[in-house]
Order: structure tokens, then C-alpha cells, then sequence
């Protein structure tokens, strides 16, 4: 019995391949699926397979090259004010005709947005603009308070991917009206206008897209698409040879080889746009003291870590700079680095007497996490530190105790302020947490560096940040970690330079099936 | 035996109410929902905001009052992160929790009584000694070790076995199994020791004595006086999976269930499906223990017929 079903099971596997389907085994599920309220990167996986956004970029490319998506053209029509011209017969999936005032509805719900959890994402990254409006059904335009130097990244946030205002106000209570819990329902039952609309959406559990077939744009490649959670990354590998997944995620560094070995499977991966960093509470009556503070980053070998814990195929910044942030990229520029000797010298100068430091991590929320704490511990004993590792669940960036701890700084957008900016621009969440701390000076380099709009000028501001950061260190990058993907051999996707961390692009021209 | 059956429900619902209570204040001493998922890059303003929208701002008795209220009137709040009521959150996930338990418990019950019985009557042969071979092994190997091998061999090398999910009856081959790797070991045990107990006494040479066939001396005899306690084992077996014991198992094989569901709420912080989760298994567990009772007062005459 068991073995007439094993081979009806086998039997019915070339053929689900043939239907251009496949099964994502997937770390982990997004418990919601809104592009407004999420910036995490469970949820960046899923958005951009269901949701436009009006302005888009071309994702093969690492440098930002715009694109039209739901806006056709877009000018500037004062400093402050910019003009978009919309693209006529975009449809939704529920089958609604996509219209100005979707557009408008969509902007504002987080430029002017009232519900709590639109609220604090929209205020770091969106506090520029104020407001959309509609010139006539075609046309649209977005407000600036100042002159905004980052248009078209702003404008290609996924925070503003284009919902739908009739179906999302009909959701609960008043057809009429767009309250909180409307924004709620919306969560668990999307509509967007990209090429996969989301049939069936399990919180935390499972996704299945299908082919959109009124896409304004180039067909999807795929008719179906299951999204699975297999948490145990054991059962994920597994579930990819037995052929029960064709693409896996977050394939751990030591299981490469494992996959790579295996003449049906293949693995992609790439440095995230994402940096694992240290940080250091410059309010800790023990810390206060910058010296010591750049004592504890230059004490601490990436390159070596880089080595033991990535394979050295991660990346080690110089500066809080990625690639990816095009001529705003400042390679060259030397923030961090590594100097055992002046480590020493700075720790007998400050008058160290070998207190402990407490260094934070839990036990398995970063990849490498916990290793690297404990190389960093060893490399701050051979300068003289008495370093301890303390594992905890709770985020503990906010509490006056932490002395330093490990964090991420995800690179939103790509620009320095989508990175370095989100967390640590004045009165950011690293300064409100009350562990960092900027002045009148500091600010006015910051602002330089956000709103001029000429790119030298910018490039120049970034520098004096920088400086700023070097003298009186709150953050170490530690490195971009590698990601890595497993997947069939006849599966052809890999990560694509253009997106932010951990996108599952899906779209015409990004993925393929090898007939078989 | 009306008195007996009365307590139970009594003893039920105080025990509920205690769980209800210690829930409620335990889940919001281990830290609150704003330090955990919803705190990376939060200001100090973007916090109270979300503390007031997810009605955190109370004081504890306030929040307690407040949520007796729901629990009295069957409403049980929504998730702090899905959104959706924590009833239909956690009623998705029983199901296939159930299943699995079921399947574990029917599994246990169909080896293990033989077994235990196999080695109770050839406890001097190598039948016997081969019983106890099993069940001390069983015992030793924790349910993650067999899952994992069991994954290694019949589906990393052999592929017979899906991996991921309930979605057909192949799929419950290996997380039942490794569910009841333990309760196997243990039942067969406590099987074969009341069994020894039972047969040594004087009513079994009487039934010998009468000429009825060892069969029938083994099973209806034996096995039908060494059931008491073979059926207040079970029920403990059940209760104690039911609370805990797949966890493990669920997270290996993907299982949509509830264990794997309380253990995110619970790092995660959601209040509200942590609490309804702990009641709705602290009810399962109570409801088999009471069931246990039942079975008990049914099968020996000395509770059945105490207060008749």
C-alpha cells in the first residue's frame, strides 16, 4: 500500500513541474503581510512578488537605474513638489480598476498616517513628505517639506507599495471610512497589483501565490507558488532532496557543501545588504569614556571572523557603506578597523582597571550570533578586556545596563540614510533608546548629508558623520553576512543585487524552470 | 459513585482558574511584546504609541480585570501579531495536534500492551529479556534523536517519507512514531510490571486451577485486573503530551500544530495567544485527566461501587 502510494506521489512529481509550480521551504512565515506597516526581513521576502510600487528600479542592476512601474513618468514641478503621471488600465486582484485615488490613498496612509503601527515606520523613513494629492485621474503629486534629494528611492519604498482603497475600506465597519482594523484585515487578506496574487495566506504558517493574469506588465513565469515554513533547518535541506521544496532559504554557512555535493541540488547566496554590527551604550557610567569604547572595536578582528564563521565569504566594511548606495558608495573611507596595540594603549590610558563588559546576543536570532561573541570575547582578552557573553531573548538595546550587545542595521533603501540613517540619525531610535547621543554640531552635519542635493556635497557631510561616529564609536559593522539559498538544479534564481536583504523575486526574467 | 463523578467537574474548573490566573501574571513577568518583536528601531514615542494601541498601559490588576472579563464572556482578544482573534489562531492549530496525538496514543496502546503482556508471561525467556531490551532503549532515546535518524535514513537516503507537514497518511509515519518512542517504552513497562503483580496472585492459579485455557487466564484475567493501572498511565501519558511533548516533533516535521505555535508566542511575547494557547491545552489536559477518572471509576469496581 505504502509503496503504490510512494509511487502514485513520485509519478505526480514530473508533473506539478511541467505546471511551472513550485514549493518554497521558507525559515521562516511572515504572521502578516502588509508592505506598509512591515520592515522586517521575514516580510521583505513576500512583497514584491504581489505589490507595485509607482517608481521601480532595475533589480539585475547594483546601481539604482529607475524604472516605470505604476507611475509611467515622474518630474519635478516645483523643488518641493514632484509630478507623476499614472498608468492607465492597471488592475487589481480583486479585479478593481487601479485609480488616483488608490494612489493617493496608498501614499497617505503612511505620509499622514494615523494608525499607530503605519505611524512609526512611516516617521523614519517618509518624514519628508507631507502630503498626495490628485491634479486629475491620470496624475498625481507628492509634497516635500524640504528639497528632497532621494525622490525616486523614497518614491520605490516598499512602505508604499500601491493598495486598494474601495476593497481595504470595505473591510470592516464603514465602507466609507479607513479605520485601524481595516488596515488589520487588510494584513491577512492582500490585494495588490503585481504579477502573483495571494490565493491562500496562512499566518506564519503558509503562502500560496498564483499567476495574475491581468498583470500590466511582462507574465509571470511560474502559475503557482507554495510557500512553506519548515523551521528546522535539518527538515529544510531534507525536504529539498526528498523534492518536497524545489527553492530553501536561509541555508546555515556549514550546510554549503552538504547541498553543493549533491549533484541535483545547487545553492546561490550573496553578502546581504545588511550588516551585523556591535553596539556600545555611550551612556554607561562605565563606558562613558570614549577611549574605551575604541578600545572594544579596534580590539576586535572581522577579517578573522570573517574567515572562521563565514568561510570569508562575507563582507567587512571600512565605513558604514555598502555597495549598493552607488556614488554615495565611500569605500575608501576608513572608519573601523582593527589595532590590537592601540586598543592597549587606549585602555591604559582611560585608567581600564579590568571591570567586566557585558556583551549581549541571543542564542540564535543572527546566524553566527553567538560564535562571534565568543571569538569577540577571546579577542578582547588579548588586549586586556574581561569580556562576558550574556544570552538572552529580550531586546535589550533600550535598557541603561546594556553595556554592548549585537544588532543589525538593515539596509531599507539604498542610500547611507536607508542604513547608517534609520538607526542612527539624531533622534533616531539608537539615540531615543537612550544609548547614543547627538549634539547641535552632529545634527548639522547630518542634515548636510540628507538633504543636499548635490551628490558631492552629500559624499563630503557622510565623511564628517563618519568622523564623528570614529571619535565617539556607538556601532561597529561587524560584516555583511552571507545568505545562501538551496535549491534544484533546474531551478534558475539567485538573489538579485538591486533588491533590499532577503527578497524572493519571482517576476518575469528573474526566475526560470529548466525542462526536464 | 454520583459523588465521585461530581467532584470531578468541581475539581476541573478551580483548577482552570488557577492556570487562567498564573498565565496571565507569569506571561507579563517574563517581559512585554515591545522588547521583543516590535523593538528593533522604535522611538521612545513610537513605543508609547504602540503600548497604548495594544492596551498595554494599564496597570497589571487593571489588565487582569479586563481580561476576566473577556475569558467570561468568550472573548479571548486579538493576537498582537497576526491581528486575528487568539480562538481562531489557536483553533486552526488543535486539529492537527489532535491527529497527531491520537495517532500516537493508538500507536503506543496497539505495541505496547502486547509487548508488555509478551514479556509479563515469558519474563525468563529471551522474549522477555528482548521486551525490556526495547523498552530501556525506547526510554534513553529522546523523541528528537529518533526523528532526526528516522529523517536521516528513510527520507535524506531512501525517500520514502515526505518530511514537511500533515498533509497525507504517509506523513504521519515518522512524527508518530517519534512521538511515541517514549510512551512505548514506559507503557510496555508499567504493562509488563502489573501484569507480574497480577498473575502472581491467588485468583490466577484458581482460574488455572478451574481448567480455563491460559489464554483466556492471561488476557481476561490478567490483562483485565492489570488494566486499572494501565489506563491511569495512559491518561497521564496523554495529559503530559497534550501539554508538552510535541513541541519538538512539531518543529522537526513542520507540523502545523499548536506546539510550535506557543513557543513563538511565548518569545514573541503575544500575550493574548500565549494565554488562550495555555488555556485551551490546560483545558485538553484537564478534560483527560477527568476522562481518566472516568475510565477508572468504570473499570474498577472499588471506586464504581464505593458510595453505592
Amino acid at each position: 500500500m505504502i509503496r503504490l502510494m510512494l509511487t502514485t506521489a513520485l509519478a505526480l512529481m514530473p508533473l506539478a513541474a511541467a505546471a511551472q509550480e513550485i514549493t518554497v521551504g521558507a525559515a521562516n512565515m511572515a504572521p502578516y503581510l502588509d508592505p506598509g506597516r512591515d520592515h522586517s526581513n521575514v516580510g521583505s521576502q513576500f512583497y514584491y512578488n504581489s505589490f507595485d510600487t509607482l517608481i521601480d528600479r532595475d533589480h539585475h542592476k547594483l546601481e539604482s537605474e529607475w524604472v516605470p512601474a505604476l507611475a509611467t513618468s515622474w518630474e519635478l514641478v516645483e523643488p518641493t513638489v514632484m509630478e507623476l503621471k499614472l498608468r492607465e488600465g492597471v488592475k487589481f486582484h480583486n479585479g478593481d480598476d487601479m485609480t488616483a485615488d488608490d494612489v493617493i490613498f496608498s501614499l497617505n496612509r503612511m505620509i499622514q498616517a494615523t494608525f499607530p503601527l503605519y505611524v512609526v515606520r512611516a516617521k523614519d523613513r517618509l518624514g519628508n513628505f507631507t502630503k498626495a494629492e490628485k491634479v486629475d485621474e491620470h496624475t498625481i503629486r507628492i509634497h516635500a517639506a524640504r528639497e528632497e534629494p532621494l525622490w525616486e528611492t523614497l518614491i520605490s519604498l516598499q512602505q508604499i507599495m500601491i493598495i486598494p482603497e474601495k476593497y481595504t475600506k470595505a473591510l470592516t465597519g464603514d465602507p466609507n471610512v479607513a479605520e485601524d482594523s481595516d488596515y488589520e484585515a487588510f494584513a491577512l487578506a492582500p490585494v495588490g497589483t503585481g504579477p502573483y496574487k495571494v490565493e491562500t495566506f496562512q499566518p506564519g504558517e503558509k503562502l500560496v501565490w498564483t499567476r495574475f493574469d491581468d498583470f500590466w506588465g511582462d507574465r509571470a513565469p511560474l502559475e503557482r507558488v507554495n510557500v512553506v515554513q519548515i523551521a528546522e533547518t535539518a527538515s529544510r535541506v531534507t525536504a529539498l532532496k526528498t523534492g518536497e521544496a524545489d527553492i530553501i532559504t536561509n541555508l546555515a554557512p556549514d550546510q554549503l557543501s552538504l547541498v553543493d555535493s549533491d549533484p541535483n541540488l545547487k545553492t546561490e547566496g550573496s553578502a546581504t545588504a545588511l550588516f551585523h554590527v556591535m553596539i556600545m551604550n555611550q551612556n554607561h557610567a562605565k563606558l562613558k569614556d570614549a577611549r574605551i569604547r575604541k578600545a572594544l572595536s579596534l580590539a576586535i578582528d572581522r577579517d578573522a571572523l570573517n574567515e572562521a564563521l563565514w568561510l570569508g565569504k562575507a563582507v567587512v566594511p571600512s565605513t558604514h557603506t555598502m555597495k549598493e548606495m552607488g556614488a554615495l558608495h565611500q569605500p575608501d573611507l576608513v572608519t573601523f578597523e582593527y589595532d590590537p596595540e592601540r586598543a592597549k594603549a587606549l585602555l591604559k590610558e582611560a585608567g581600564y582597571d579590568g571591570f567586566e563588559i557585558t556583551y549581549d546576543t541571543a542564542a540564535t536570532y543572527y546566524t553566527n550570533g553567538l560564535l562571534a561573541a565568543q571569538a569577540i570575547m577571546e579577542m578582547w582578552a588579548a588586549v586586556g578586556v574581561n569580556g562576558k557573553v550574556v544570552v538572552k531573548d529580550k531586546w535589550s538595546g533600550n535598557d541603561p545596563e546594556m553595556m554592548t550587545r549585537n544588532w543589525s542595521n538593515p539596509m531599507y533603501f539604498a542610500d547611507p540614510f536607508g542604513s547608517f540613517g534609520v538607526m542612527w540619525a539624531p533622534n533616531g531610535p539608537s539615540e531615543s533608546e537612550g544609548r547614543y547621543n547627538t549634539d547641535a554640531d552632529f545634527a548639522e552635519k547630518w542634515e548636510r548629508f540628507r538633504f543636499s542635493t548635490d551628490v558631492e556635497a552629500r559624499k563630503a557631510a557622510y565623511v564628517e558623520v563618519m568622523e564623528r561616529v570614529k571619535e565617539d564609536p556607538a556601532v561597529l559593522p561587524l560584516y555583511r553576512p552571507f545568505e545562501s539559498w538551496g535549491m534544484k538544479a533546474s531551478v534558475n534564481w539567485a538573489p538579485l543585487p538591486g533588491h533590499i536583504p532577503y527578497v524572493l523575486d519571482f517576476r518575469a526574467g528573474s526566475i526560470s524552470l529548466a525542462d526536464s | 459513585m454520583i459523588a465521585y463523578l461530581v467532584k470531578i467537574p468541581v475539581k476541573a474548573m478551580v483548577t482552570l482558574f488557577a492556570i487562567v490566573t498564573v498565565t496571565f501574571v507569569a506571561t507579563r513577568l517574563s517581559g512585554n511584546p515591545i522588547d521583543t518583536f516590535l523593538g528593533d528601531g522604535l522611538t521612545a514615542e513610537g513605543r508609547e504609541e504602540l503600548i497604548r494601541y495594544f492596551q498595554l498601559d494599564g496597570t497589571l490588576l487593571q489588565q487582569y480585570l479586563a481580561f476576566l472579563r473577556g475569558v467570561l464572556s468568550g472573548e479571548f482578544g486579538l493576537s498582537f501579531i497576526d491581528r486575528r482573534p487568539v480562538t481562531e489562531v489557536v483553533a486552526e492549530r488543535l486539529r492537527p495536534s489532535a491527529q497527531l496525538l491520537l495517532a500516537s496514543v493508538a500507536l503506543t496502546v496497539v505495541v505496547s500492551l502486547p509487548l508488555g503482556v509478551l514479556g509479563a508471561v515469558y519474563r525468563k525467556s529471551w522474549v522477555g529479556s528482548a521486551v525490556m531490551m526495547l523498552a530501556f532503549a525506547g526510554y534513553a532515546v529522546p523523541s528528537f534523536v529518533l526523528a532526526i535518524v528516522m529523517i536521516l535514513i528513510f527520507s535524506y537516503w531512501l525517500n520514502w517519507l515526505p518530511v514537511v507537514g500533515n498533509g497525507s497518511f504517509l506523513h504521519f509515519i515518522m512524527p508518530t512514531i517519534a512521538m511515541s518512542g517514549v510512551l512505548i517504552a514506559a507503557l510496555t513497562r508499567f504493562t509488563r510490571n502489573a501484569m507480574l503483580d497480577v498473575l502472581g496472585q491467588d485468583f490466577i492459579r484458581t482460574a488455572r486451577a478451574k481448567g480455563l485455557s491460559e489464554a483466556r487466564v492471561v488476557l481476561r484475567h490478567g490483562l483485565g485486573n492489570a488494566g486499572v493501572t494501565v489506563i491511569s498511565v495512559i491518561g497521564l501519558q496523554i495529559a503530559g503530551l497534550a501539554a508538552a511533548g510535541s513541541v519538538v516533533v512539531e518543529s522537526i516535521f513542520s507540523w502545523p500544530g499548536i506546539g510550535q505555535l506557543l513557543v513563538n508566542a511565548a518569545i514573541m511575547r503575544d500575550y493574548p495567544t500565549l494565554q488562550f494557547g495555555v488555556i485551551a491545552v490546560a483545558v485538553a489536559v484537564v478534560v483527560i485527566n477527568a476522562l481518566t477518572d472516568v475510565a477508572y471509576a468504570l473499570a474498577d469496581p472499588r471506586i464504581r461501587l464505593s458510595s453505592a
